[in-house]
């Protein structure tokens, strides 16, 4: 199961969400887009707005489901939590 | 940008209480108030002072600048007076730093994002901005509403009379009754009724909480 977590790294949410995923020991990659530069970082937000239909974080992709926002019940069902 | 630094409000150095004493009160004016949450608080406000320091004003520390700065102003904190239908719904704000007035335990909320389907609570106005006997047209997103005050209780009608679309929230107040201002059709505020034949207008629910009025949208 891939699950990708896009971040900012200043964002309060962002960080629960991946605290609540490391607590359940799922394993993910993290894109911190504001730490990103140049093309890296338009990238990674044309994808984040592809995936999302905004800029507002975390948004977190799992298997090609997306969840916008902490949203803890939504990632329980996707996760197998 | 090289006008960033000219239009800041804070300068470098600012703490999370100088944050606190300018944001709150602001808040306060638009029904909202810190999370009860402190340790929460805390977290988002340091998230703020990052993006103060890198970005020159605080922007939302979890959504992303456009790089227009009109767009980008929608995203200053406090940004609630831009997404009132949104947070409203939420009863907080996306990043979960403010929360209505009328919540108790902030913590609640955390993590529920997702606002629900069906009317919602709107903030109009705060009690006080209206004395008894008085009207005003509000702006709830792109509707405008006329809000009414008679003897302390608020009614909330469609803004617009059916005889030639005046704005009702413009008009005299007689008891219960508001006159379009432009050519005095009457209506009942609490129902919406008129004399005139197919000329009654929508009305809104108004709920008042501590001090602030809500409509249901
Ligand atoms: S969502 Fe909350 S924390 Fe973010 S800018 Fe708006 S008011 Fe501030």
């Amino acid at each position: 199961m891939a699950t990708k977590v896009y971040a900012l790294s200043t964002c309060p949410y962002c960080k629960m969400a991946r605290k609540y995923l490391e607590e359940n020991s799922v394993s993910f990659d993290v894109v911190e887009v504001d730490m990103l530069t140049g093309s890296e970082r338009e990238e990674a937000v044309s994808e984040v707005k592809r995936l999302s239909g905004g800029t507002s974080f975390p948004v977190i992709e799992v298997d090609g489901e997306v969840i916008v926002g902490f949203n803890k019940p939504k990632m329980q069902k996707l996760l197998h939590l | 940008m090289s006008d960033a630094t000219s239009k800041r409000r804070f300068s470098p150095g600012t703490t999370i209480d100088d944050l606190k004493a300018y944001m709150g009160p602001f808040a306060a004016r638009l029904g909202y108030k810190f999370n009860t949450d402190e340790d929460f608080v805390a977290m988002v406000l340091e998230g703020e002072i990052e993006v103060l320091d890198r970005d020159g004003d605080v922007y939302c520390p979890c959504r992303m600048r456009t790089g227009d700065p009109k767009e980008d102003l929608k995203i200053v904190c406090p940004c609630i007076p831009f997404y009132t239908d949104q947070f409203s719904a939420m009863s907080k704000c996306w990043c979960g730093l403010f929360i209505r007035t009328d919540v108790e335990d902030g913590s609640t909320l955390h993590g529920v994002i997702e606002a629900p389907d069906g009317p919602v609570d709107v903030r109009v106005a705060a009690t006080g901005d209206l004395a008894d006997g008085q009207g005003r047209v509000v702006a709830v997103g792109k509707r405008k509403l006329a809000l009414f005050r008679v003897d302390g209780e608020f009614f909330c009608l469609e803004n617009v009379c059916k005889h030639l679309w005046a704005p009702l929230g413009e008009g005299y107040l007689d008891g219960h009754f508001v006159m379009c201002p432009w050519h005095g059709w009457r209506y009942d505020v609490r129902t919406g009724t008129t004399d005139h034949p197919d000329a009654d207008v929508r009305t809104f629910a108004v709920t008042v909480l501590g001090g602030e009025v809500f409509v249901r949208i």
